[in-house]
């Protein structure tokens, strides 16, 4: 049985061009996160948003405990939702885990991507002494991960209230809170794992796609060291700089996101967009 | 006011939009034991941990640009010790873009609540493993399931082609007696038969002619087993010593051909591999004389009227056995009134020995009728049990 990757995924297309950007949001966020961004690509591009299995409104249902125990999962249905709405010539956005997931998924096909735009990527978050300073160690890792479960229900409520931003069915929005604190504890620990513990960069140097990343200084998830590697390893990658909050810019900063991407996508990216510092 | 906010029971924080300490009151300097101003201006990542810094990025700060405060989140801070104090934040964001903090100590329910995840933990492995191993015994359970209905498909099979089989043997049973000669009573002599299978098929065979007014041809063999091989070749046998005693072939010819027949069948396949043990009995009332050859089979008696008894003792080896063997008759003449019996071992070894002869000897005023009666009462209760697999054959003469 085939189950559309439209309902899946929770797969919306808005925008007046016909060349596609998709966005993919990073871990524990759904397509909502995107919202200032993308609005501002409707005009010149399509624009695709989607929610990963067992986040925002997509299917809870279709969650497969093996299939999503591995990144590939999520390529899997990354690739399914291209080949559903027959994209071609993608621009895809990505932020954290995000990112990652678009780059395998264009090393598989890397003929339907045009362009890799990555938003706080990062290839292993585990410290490998002596060579690799991924910024965090196990332990480290551990102690997050347990953060992240003792939080739940905060956490999950603010995503709940994201998605049902534009209504006041508080009826609806308590429904849905209810039905993340039931299910999805242990979907979010899962993919949290995959976040935290999977080891891309053999895979850095597959990348074919020319790639944009964009880098917040002080990203506690991203050190320098390791926006250097990845700038090393893809072959074909230009590397800009966001006055960002730590790792998610696109919710601080996101006008100054839409001018890098812009720039960037118009041939600008050589403008030096000078870092203010930010925070934490 | 300031003294109540440096007395109050919880930790107060105030950052600017950019995270750095604006201000913070006694107490939470006393849990991260700082003293006086020391943070003040300070990022916050000063007083977290590793993990709370990358939890604060994470989580922290996107619920803030999100709602514009933050409800009882669950983290650590640092003394400046190092030591680690889960507390609870509670946080809200001001117009200006300043963040004013909340903080819990909350040392006992953390510990009380790290058991609990730590339970839920282990609850939750022994479901996976629980259901781990319910999937296997369903697996197992399947495959079980699968290889019974085989096992009875098969067993259905097997008793259809059983059944087949054993209406088959039937039918080959019934050819096999058909091929068996009518006994014969006339003015010269008497001849009566009995032939018991020890299974659907049998590996005696016996066949009694009457060659013209007053000469007689009995034979009786006994293939080596017993089953459809050996009755095969005892249907082979019989179609050509029928062919050669009717037409009043001699003795020792009858018994050549018998044997190159059936040393035929063994030479073309070694699995083939049979011999035979046969008696026969040429017997002409004119003269009044017996001819007999006897291959390697059991001595068939003969008991005049007066009580005298002879053996007709086995002479030359069996049939099929040995290639290029002459078959010598003996002859000797009888006395009207005597008796003939010839049997195979399948008759003999179950009785005590001379138990035939002795019946034989003690029933001379018994019909020939009566004598077969009693003959195939004493095989069906004495004996021993052990010998009577074998197929059962005898044939009785009254020389009259």
């Amino acid at each position: 049985m085939t189950q559309s990757s439209k309902t899946r995924n929770n797969v919306t297309v808005t925008g007046k061009g016909k060349q596609p950007v998709l966005f993919a949001p990073g871990f524990g966020f759904d397509k909502k996160v995107w919202a200032t961004v993308s609005k501002s690509f409707e005009d010149e591009f399509q624009v695709i948003l989607f929610d990963y299995v067992g986040f925002g409104n997509s299917d809870l249902k279709a969650y497969d405990e093996k299939k999503y125990s591995n990144i590939s999962g999520y390529v899997e249905d990354l690739l399914a939702i291209c080949s559903e709405l027959n994209l071609e010539n993608i621009i895809f956005i990505g932020h954290s885990v995000g990112s990652m997931i678009g780059m395998l998924a264009s090393i598989q096909q890397p003929d339907i991507f045009s362009k890799l735009i990555m938003i706080g990527p990062s290839p292993s978050l585990l410290n490998e002494a002596p060579d690799y300073h991924g910024g965090f160690e196990k332990e480290e890792l551990e102690t997050l991960l347990l953060m992240m479960k003792k939080n739940y229900v905060q956490w999950t409520t603010a995503i709940a209230q994201t998605i049902m931003n534009d209504s006041n069915h508080a009826e609806l929005e308590k429904g849905i809170e209810d039905q993340f604190r039931s299910n999805n504890p242990s979907i979010t620990h899962e993919f949290a794992k995959v976040c935290f513990f999977t080891d891309y960069r053999e895979r850095l140097q597959d990348v074919k796609v020319p790639t944009f990343m964009i880098h917040s200084a002080k990203d506690l998830f991203v050190p320098r060291e390791v926006i250097n590697y990845m700038k090393e390893n893809i072959p074909n990658c230009t590397l800009s700089y966001s006055t960002g909050i730590g790792h998610c810019p696109h919710i601080s900063h996101p006008e100054e996101i839409i001018s890098l991407i812009k720039n960037y996508l118009h041939g600008q990216s050589e403008s030096v967009i000078k870092n203010t510092g930010g925070c934490l | 006011m300031e003294t109540i906010i440096n007395r109050i029971p919880g930790g107060l924080l105030t950052l600017s939009k950019e995270f750095e300490i604006l201000s913070l009151n006694q107490r939470l300097l006393q849990l991260l034991r700082y003293d006086g101003k020391q943070l003040i201006g300070q990022s916050i990542r000063t007083i977290l941990p590793k993990s709370s810094q990358a939890f604060f990025q994470f989580v922290f700060y996107p619920l803030l640009i999100q709602k514009n405060s933050v409800d009882e989140l669950s983290l650590e801070l640092m003394s400046q010790k190092g030591e680690e104090i889960p507390v609870l934040v509670y946080a809200s964001k001001e117009s200006a873009g300043t963040i004013t903090c909340i903080i819990v100590p909350n040392t006992k329910r953390n510990q009380y609540e790290n058991e609990l995840l730590e339970a839920k933990d282990v609850a939750e492995n022994r479901l996976i493993e629980r259901n781990k191993v319910n999937a296997e015994l369903k697996t197992v359970l399947k495959n079980l399931e699968e290889k019974q209905e085989e096992i009875l498909k098969f067993n259905q099979q097997n008793f259809e082609y059983k059944m087949a089989t054993q209406k088959e043997l039937q039918l080959a049973k019934k050819i096999q007696e058909t091929t068996l000669t009518k006994e014969i009573n006339n003015p010269q002599l008497q001849i009566k038969s009995f032939y018991r299978a020890s299974n659907e098929l049998s590996g005696d065979i016996y066949g009694f002619y009457q060659i013209n007014e007053h000469q007689f041809g009995i034979i009786l063999l006994d293939v080596m087993g017993h089953g459809i091989s050996s009755a095969l070749i005892t249907m082979s046998l019989e179609t050509l010593f029928q062919r050669l005693i009717s037409k009043g072939v001699s003795a020792n010819i009858v018994m050549k051909e018998l044997d190159y027949q059936l040393h035929n069948i063994v030479e073309s396949d070694n699995d083939l591999y049979h011999y035979c043990t046969a008696i026969y009995i040429f017997i002409d009332t004119k003269k009044q004389t017996i001819e007999y050859i006897n291959a390697g089979h059991p001595p068939a008696i003969y008991l005049d009227k007066n009580g005298r008894q002879k053996e007709l003792k086995t002479l030359v080896p069996p049939i099929g056995l040995f290639k290029g063997i002459d078959f010598h008759s003996s002859t000797f003449s009888y006395t009207k009134g005597a008796r003939l019996l010839l049997y195979t071992d399948g008759v003999s070894e179950p009785l005590e020995e001379n138990r035939l002869s002795s019946l034989l000897r003690d029933s001379t005023s018994l019909s020939l009728e009566h004598l077969k009666e009693k003959l195939s009462k004493a095989l069906r209760d004495e004996g021993n049990n052990c010998y009577k697999n074998d197929d059962q054959c005898f044939i009785l003469i009254d020389l009259k």
